[in-house]
């Protein structure tokens, strides 16, 4: 049951920190790294505004911070965040549908992932990695991501009207208009 | 009909995600993560700080007036959850805080707002954390924040060639430009021209 | 609590401080390549030093001539400078202007491809900078100056501008340019009404020195209770230097007046004036648009006291100054609020020069003549006060809630120039091809007068 922290207006955020399998971890990192060159599998995901992918390999331990003891990761970690339209648990079901091909080279290297890097077997791992957020921001949390997307090709398609109708007489002006915005 | 950009970078178009290493940016989307150890305290104390800051709009105003940051969170991870071999299983020794913000402009310039500006926020969301030395002087917090920053391996942005305040003026262009298409037909020209006159006078701050 | 700094005028370069190019007739550019060894170079570098203007008062008149020298990264090298030493600047100033080209917006007609030969590509090694009061002290100078190249040998000038002032200190759009310059602590602090930071009651107070000179506390360290310096070169590099920006912009003056003239058509009944004064913030004689919305101030006075002294906290709107409008992007001073804490650590001192002949006033076709701006600032950190400003607030409008438009009298092949004219209702300016066009330019280091003598002795390391 996720935590009431996770959401703000209907976005919520999702965070997920899975320990890597010893010696994979520069795969991991070198598979991450080239993730934009055919275009990130994340846009399939089409409730997600923005997420990411980091690997940690330990906590930093400074002597002089004094802090008493140091704190070691025995693994490194790939955390995944994603702040994301509406309830985790359907993103989630879409997530483990639609990055089915690339979970196994993600997921599929981490230490305890299910055998099927896909579907119920997939979430159930990551929903036991689930990290709940303590304050979570979001500048327009009432939006989805397709509302944001066509919003802004509206603003862009308001600013080219306006200045190419300057000038244009009341009768010019309407006419332009319906034709541009439609009259539904 | 006008074409949706669906996540795509754009063409050739200013930059602004300067600062960083290559793979916080998408467009001109950044992201930052920074980890943090905690004191004992702080395990008490955030999760009120979080809450009272979650209640209180008033205090995250600054933020909102700053419109740097499309989305942002802090995490505590007091355990991590056993997966079996070869993690070991054993109880961390000290709280940790996770953050993570999306933001728009440079990091000098995102750093330095939070240095100047969000002063006394930074002292309550990091004061529990070891080795935060104040928010200002800047030059020791920026050192501090890069120490603890982690380079993402993967950013992705739905719109990375928008930045915050475009999407406030879109959302807010898309509401007062809903009640001009709904009159637009029934309006003699006259009446139109004054009805579009006015709605670009209220809409300009957005376009 | 800040102590008040006294500045070290005799070991700072005048030209950091002083505006010679007011005082003189002819301000020239010499970029000299070092082509011998090390050695040969220093010889023929102290050969300069005695002749290098410091920041120090004239009490016995104005010299004739004035010189101040810079180096590139590749000028340091050329001298003898170690890399470990070369490695404690800064990192934009070693990978130099051309490098940067994508990120500053020197693209398409700017890039360096298209360049003077001569900069941007390494061969800019050491920067004279010759002010001379008229024809004959020029050529004076620069005769001398290229006989002691001469002499020494291996020494060649591989690019050069000669410039002077147009009159009425204009620029070749037709503005008034150059008289707004940051209040310096120590150095200027009478002009802080108007040049320095805007505070909450409607005083001002002057910037820190170290925002501009190297080894003195700047905005963030002056209340160090560590009184830490901010980040510098090694001694005896690091103090009384300054970083220089130099660039030469090309202004395509005859295409600026066509494109007002016919977008005037539209705007304020043809008043082309006007319609320029909203694009750039100011008057063509200086008079700030946001006191004198409607027109200029007979009374106005460039050089005066109160010829900046204006705030934009009375036109958040941007109904008076476009919110867009060139003075605004390039100084906002309280227009973004927060106390001007998010703009107040990005000032610069411009020391440029207009270049070319004049196109005559009306002429509406270009007539193939090279004229525009030499832009040259002088600041403590490149990346922060330049560059942040070039990218942050003329190559986009994003902090100014603009979206991504871009500072309009620059022009933006890239299409995102569009121009909002705040009011009721809001005039919009189609985006334009460049107006200005980069022609060349390099990141060089401005050293002290004991940081000279040191690299001229081969003891800076």
């Amino acid at each position: 049951m996720s935590s009431k922290n996770n959401v703000n207006g209907q976005a919520s955020g999702f965070q997920s920190m899975t320990p890597i399998r010893p010696g994979e971890e520069h795969d991991l990192r070198a598979y991450l790294e080239a993730m934009h060159e055919n275009g990130s599998p994340l846009a399939r995901l089409p409730r997600t505004h923005m997420a990411r992918f980091v690997i940690v390999e330990n906590f930093h331990n400074d002597p002089s911070w004094g802090q008493r003891k140091e704190e070691h990761l025995d693994l490194w970690y790939l955390i995944f965040t994603s702040n994301l339209d509406g309830d985790i648990d359907s993103y989630l079901d879409e997530l483990c549908e639609a990055l089915a091909p690339e979970a196994r080279e993600i997921w599929g290297r981490c230490v305890g992932c299910p055998e099927e890097t896909k579907g119920d077997a997939l979430k159930a791992y990551l929903k036991h990695n689930q990290i709940d957020c303590g304050f979570f921001y979001a500048a327009y949390g009432s939006s989805t991501a397709a509302e944001v997307e066509a919003a802004l090709a509206q603003r862009d398609q308001v600013i080219a009207f306006a200045t190419r109708v300057q000038g244009l007489s009341d009768e010019e002006l309407q006419r332009s208009f319906l034709a541009e915005f439609g009259t539904t | 009909m006008y074409a949706r950009a669906m996540g795509k970078l754009p063409s050739a178009g200013p930059v602004t995600a300067t600062g960083t290493a290559s793979h916080n940016i998408h467009g001109h989307a950044i992201a930052i993560t920074v980890f943090s150890t905690i004191k004992w305290w702080g395990k008490a104390v955030l999760p009120v700080l979080f809450a009272v800051t979650k209640r209180v709009p008033k205090l995250t105003e600054t933020l909102v007036q700053l419109s740097f940051i499309h989305f942002a969170r802090w995490s505590v991870i007091k355990e991590l959850p056993y997966n079996g071999e070869p993690q070991t299983k054993r109880k961390l020794r000290y709280p940790h805080m996770y953050f993570e913000s999306n933001f728009n402009g440079g990091w000098e310039e995102y750093i330095d707002a939070f240095s100047h500006i969000l002063t006394s926020g930074m002292a309550a969301f990091w004061g529990s954390s070891y080795g935060f030395p104040k928010a200002l002087p800047t030059a020791p917090f920026k050192k501090y924040i890069q120490v603890n920053e982690t380079e993402a391996s993967h950013y992705y942005s739905a719109y990375p060639d928008a930045t915050i305040t475009m999407i406030k003026g879109a959302l807010d262009v898309d509401e007062k430009l809903a009640s001009l298409k709904r009159d637009a037909a029934k309006l003699d020209p006259a009446a139109f021209g004054t009805a579009y006159q006015r709605f670009l006078t209220e809409a300009q701050r957005s376009l | 609590m800040a102590e008040r700094v006294t500045m070290d005028l005799a070991d700072i370069q005048g030209d950091i401080l002083r505006a010679y190019g007011n005082d003189y007739d002819c301000t020239s550019y010499a970029f000299v390549k070092i082509g011998c060894p090390p050695e040969r170079a220093r010889a023929w570098f102290s050969g300069l030093l005695e002749h290098v203007t410091t920041a120090e008062l004239w009490d016995a008149g104005k010299p004739l001539t004035t010189l101040n020298v810079a180096v590139t990264a590749a000028g340091l090298t050329a001298l003898g400078v170690s890399d470990e030493v070369l490695g404690s600047f800064s990192k934009e100033f070693r990978e130099g202007m051309s490098s940067r080209a994508a990120l500053l917006g020197d693209v398409g007609p700017s890039a360096p491809e298209t360049w003077e030969s001569g900069l941007g590509n390494g061969d800019a090694h050491v920067l004279l900078t010759i002010n001379a009061q008229q024809t004959t002290e020029h050529e004076r100078a620069l005769g001398l100056m290229k006989a002691a190249m001469a002499d020494a040998g291996g020494l060649r000038i591989v690019y050069q501008e000669d410039t002077q002032l147009l009159p009425g200190s204009r620029e070749h759009f037709g503005y008034a340019d150059g008289f707004a310059q940051p209040a310096i602590e120590g150095s200027s602090d009478k002009k802080a009404r108007g040049g320095g930071v805007p505070l909450k009651d409607g005083a001002w107070r002057a910037l820190a020195p170290g925002e501009f000179i190297l080894g003195y506390p700047d905005e963030d360290t002056r209340d160090d209770p560590k009184r830490r310096l901010p980040t510098a070169p090694v001694a005896p590099l690091g103090k009384s230097a300054a970083y220089m920006v130099w660039r030469k912009l090309y202004q395509d003056v005859a295409r600026w007046r066509r494109v007002m003239r016919d977008a005037a058509e539209l705007y304020a009944g043809g008043d082309e004036h006007k319609l320029a004064a909203k694009v750039v913030g100011r008057w063509s004689d200086g008079t700030p648009l946001v006191t004198h919305p409607d027109k200029p101030d007979p009374e106005f006075d460039a050089s005066g006291p109160g010829a900046n002294d204006f705030r934009y906290d009375s036109d958040l709107n941007g109904r008076r100054c476009p919110l867009g409008s060139h003075v605004r992007r390039s100084n906002p001073r309280d227009a973004l609020g927060f106390e001007g804490h998010l703009s107040f650590r990005h000032r610069m001192i411009r020391r440029g020069m207009p270049y070319g002949k004049e196109l005559a006033e009306g002429v509406l076709n270009d007539d193939g003549i090279d004229r525009g701006l030499v832009f040259v600032s002088f600041q403590a950190s490149i990346s922060r006060q330049f560059e942040g400003v070039q990218v942050q607030w003329l190559n986009t409008g994003n902090l100014f809630g603009l979206g991504h438009d871009t500072d309009f009298i620059l022009g933006d092949p890239g299409g995102k120039g569009k121009m909002t004219i705040q009011g009721a209702p809001p005039f919009f300016l189609s985006p334009q091809e460049a107006f200005v066009k980069t022609r060349g330019g390099e990141y060089l280091f401005v050293p002290g007068i004991t940081a000279l003598a040191a690299l001229a002795d081969g003891t800076a390391g």
